[in-house]
């Protein structure tokens, strides 16, 4: 009797080994047949793609489906887009915009001046929501004339005006028709209905986004006909699903760890790339809080990181050291400022000069009983700025500086970047194209890490005057001396520790190609990929 | 004269308001109050006001005007009794608010979500049962063979493997070298199967074990003699006294780890690419999403109490003496 009860168990526990399995052929037939599409992967949610919205939408899709006036080119030139020409009056105040022809939403809806203002009207009644960005606080009014004209009255001459029209957002064209019926897009929009090159055919929440090809697209249509996005939140999974030949392309920064792309790209069977630089990994130290408010000690500290070999370790080479805090490539920041070097020695005297005293036998430095302890602020949740962090602990203790790590959750990460209550905490700059006008005029913001930063500074006021001025100023050699002295005293005043310039990798299989790396970081280059 | 019959209170078996199920329901009022209040305060004792949490979702600089002005809006200027109050009486016709990020209410947003964990953790208690009970069963009835030592080592492996860890064997050795399912779509049965067996597999292998433990018990009681000394049907003896008697630490365990199931969950949907709650629940976390938040606490509060009341009339199943202990005395 019991040997039947145990044959019974058994064979249930064979039939489930056998049954399971079977479940899912039908799910990995579907997998294997080629058809001209793309697969993408992307950790986070697409979100609802309103153009004139921040967060939870994602810049790279947003991207796929509108297109701004002007585009961004690498190097900081700008290309006609939806604008065809342009014409800045000699005053500075009155941008003239000569719309492209025969443009259409992917709802059949004409693109023309009308449409355009509309959307200009949409931001602009929004005004608070974008003060970060000096063009839309610039931004009188935008009027129509006739079909294709459109024409842009500033308040004050703001030379960056069409380099942050090439934004992805918050000045992007949503077709009229898309709009709410009530209020503003603020509060939402009917359908993600652009004029770029592709349409949103299906979005399930959390699952996946598939974007088709706009056939009726006025400029070189993508080659591929469909690029489904998959949302994959783990990195590990995102590989074994590329290296199982489920997923066409991993792109970003983030996306996978290094590891796993030096892995992927050391095996040889996939193509792997790494783009320029793109932005700055930094961390901002306060000049209004604790030892960090001591010009010598925040000296010492950009004498103390060794970030050869944080690159070298952590990156695996795949970013480049950094030595300012915009890369020299960024407009109007070549200005030949000289590097701290990694000199341990010369870090040690300037402690000591500060009156940060070694006492024999110990470790950390003191200065009337206190030991000089700083809190080094991360986002718990980046893995790599974590590893940064512990990197600069160890660095930092060799010369008797005692470094607390805060790694938090990313919410109270952000709450120390406006409070100010950090002595050292990450922050990175935006990249093209918003640098460098965007990020200088952030500065003079409460509510980002460089003003908390810079609070401390005795000749504050000036830079935050100096920057205003930058912006209105029309002229390029004035504009290049102001931009002069606000880097040039940032610089030497130490606030920033620039670690390196981060750039996005791609790892695609071979039979894709194609790929170029785009110049905003948060663009993907899926309109260029073909695959055989 | 023709008398009607008239029926007294003690023809019926128990007074409604005597009966067990009724009396456990009756208990659940204070529980599932007290379950609201700490919601509620929950959101007091975030370090973030949440009315500084809606500017920075909606980019608008937190100055202290814009502060004041969403405080009132929100009605955080209020007494917080009144505030709980007001909260109550909109939650208790499923109204709680709309999130912060989406601006959308927020059972709507959690409904989406809802399906994927039901189902996930469905399969994974059905997995749990069909593995681990047969296998707890065996493994009492055959005491110290291979097939004790086996289940053992299953059990070991089961409780010390990281569910992430396992989550990506499984998915690499069925998945990426075996073929068998894919990484990523999903839409079919077979989707459910690889994140199942992660989330049940530790489980699994504690009821196996815990179960082997009191069947042994079990079958050295009087009753599991006296059975078998009546002669009965061996199969019989095992199922019907020394198992339905065994079963009862296993249900216990059963109801009080149906929270660790959920928020396994979590890390399982986020291996394998689920859309469920508990990733929806983590990232509104850390978005300091209040009002998703006080959903999501809430549901698990709830379910948690709900699953416990099954346990406990199961309970009563298996064993009477609990459903009729109060008439006893």
């Amino acid at each position: 009797m019991r040997k039947n009860f145990l044959r019974a168990l058994l064979a249930i526990a064979v039939a489930a080994v056998i049954i399971l399995p079977s479940c899912a052929r039908p799910g990995t037939q579907s997998q294997t047949s080629t058809d001209p599409t793309l697969t993408f992967s992307w950790s986070q949610d697409i979100g609802p793609l309103n153009p004139h919205m921040y967060n939870p939408s994602q810049m790279f899709a947003q991207d796929l489906i509108y297109e701004p006036l002007v585009s961004y080119d690498r190097g900081g030139e700008i290309q006609p887009a939806l604008a065809e020409s342009w014409e800045v009056s000699p005053d500075g105040k009155l941008i003239t915009f000569q719309l492209r022809q025969g443009v259409q939403f992917s709802d059949g809806t004409p693109f023309d001046a009308a449409a355009a203002k509309a959307n200009f009207d949409q931001v602009l009644q929004n005004r608070k929501e974008h003060d970060w960005l000096g063009l839309i606080e610039a931004i009188d009014r935008v009027e129509a004339q006739g079909d294709r004209t459109l024409q842009m009255y500033l308040k004050t001459p703001y030379y960056p005006a069409l380099q942050e029209l090439t934004l992805i957002r918050p000045v992007r064209f949503l077709s009229p028709k898309a709009f709410p019926d009530s209020g503003t897009t603020a509060e939402g929009i009917k359908a993600p209905i652009g004029t770029g090159p592709w349409v949103l055919a299906d979005y399930q929440k959390d699952a996946q986004a598939v974007f088709k090809r706009n056939e009726n697209y006025w400029g070189s249509k993508p080659a591929i006909e469909q690029v489904t996005v998959k949302i994959i939140p783990d990195g590990e999974t995102r590989v074994l699903a590329f290296e199982n030949n489920e997923i066409d392309l991993i792109y970003g920064n983030g996306e996978i760890s290094l590891d796993s792309f030096k892995q992927l790209r050391d095996s040889g069977s996939y193509t792997a790339e790494v783009s320029p630089p793109l932005n700055t990994r930094a961390i901002a130290i306060n000049s209004n809080r604790g030892a960090t408010a001591e010009l010598k000690v925040r000296q010492a500290i950009q004498h103390s990181v060794n970030k050869d070999a944080i690159v070298s370790a952590i990156f695996y080479d795949t970013e480049q050291r950094a030595d300012t805090y915009f890369s020299t490539e960024v407009p109007y920041a070549n200005i030949g400022l000289q590097p701290y070097a990694y000199d341990v020695d010369q870090a040690k005297a300037l402690l000591d000069e500060a009156g940060w005293q070694q006492p024999a036998g110990q470790a950390i430095r003191q200065k009337d009983g206190q030991p000089l302890t700083l809190d080094l602020s991360f986002s718990g949740e980046n893995n790599v700025d974590r590893a940064i962090a512990e990197a600069i602990q160890a660095d930092l203790k060799a010369v008797g500086i005692d470094v607390r790590l805060l790694g938090e959750e990313e919410q109270a990460w952000s709450d120390r970047q406006s409070n100010g209550e950090f002595n050292l905490i990450f922050n990175d700059t935006w990249g093209p194209p918003y640098e460098p006008q965007a990020m200088v005029s952030s500065m003079r913001v409460p509510s980002h890490a460089d003003y908390a930063a810079q609070q401390g500074l005795p000749m504050k006021a000036e830079i935050d005057r100096k920057i205003g001025e930058v912006l209105l100023t029309t002229e390029e050699a004035p504009r290049q001396q102001l931009y002069r002295d606000i880097l040039t005293t940032l610089h030497e005043q130490a606030v920033y520790l620039p670690i390196s310039y981060s750039t996005n990798v791609a790892v695609m299989h071979k039979e894709l190609s194609g790929f170029e790396f785009m110049p905003q970081a948060n663009q993907v280059p899926l309109s260029k990929l073909s695959k055989s | 004269m023709r008398t009607y019959f008239q029926p007294t209170a003690n023809l019926l078996p128990v007074k409604l308001t005597d009966h067990y199920i009724f009396r456990r329901i009756l208990q659940l009022i204070p529980v599932l109050l007290g379950i609201s209040i700490v919601t509620f305060l929950l959101i007091q004792l975030m370090p973030s006001d949440p009315a500084a949490v809606v500017l920075r979702v909606a980019n608008t600089p937190a100055t202290p005007e814009a502060i004041a002005a969403m405080r009132e809006k929100l009605g955080l200027d209020r007494p917080l009794p009144i505030q709980y109050l007001d909260w109550l009486w909109h939650v208790l016709r499923l109204d709680f608010g709309q999130s912060f990020v989406t601006g959308k209410p927020v059972l709507q947003e959690v409904m989406h979500y809802v399906p994927t964990t039901l189902i996930l953790t469905a399969c994974a208690t059905l997995l749990i049962f069909a593995l681990g009970l047969p296998m707890g069963i065996v493994a009492a009835l055959y005491r110290d063979t291979v097939f004790d030592q086996v289940s053992r080592l299953f059990a070991y492996i089961g409780v010390a493997m990281p569910s992430f860890w396992l989550g990506f064997v499984l998915m690499y050795i069925f998945s990426f070298k075996l073929g068998w399912f894919s990484v990523t779509s999903r839409g079919s049965i077979a989707d459910w199967i690889l994140p199942s067996i992660t989330l049940a597999w530790a489980p699994a292998a504690v009821y196996a074990r815990l179960l082997r433990g009191s069947m042994l018990e079990s079958l050295g009681q009087n009753y599991v003699l006296y059975a078998r000394a009546r002669g009965l049907l061996e199969r019989l003896v095992i199922l019907q006294y020394a198992l339905k008697n065994a079963l009862l630490p296993v249900v216990t365990v059963f109801g009080l780890s149906f929270a660790n199931l959920l928020s396994g969950a979590v890390i399982v949907e986020s291996v394998f690419s689920l859309p469920g709650l508990g990733r929806f629940a983590v990232q509104s976390i850390l978005n300091r999403d209040y009002p998703v938040v006080q959903c999501y606490v809430c549901l698990t509060a709830v379910l948690f109490v709900v699953v416990n009341l099954f346990v406990d009339l199961t309970y009563s199943y298996f064993d009477p003496r609990i459903r009729f202990g109060k008439q006893e005395v």
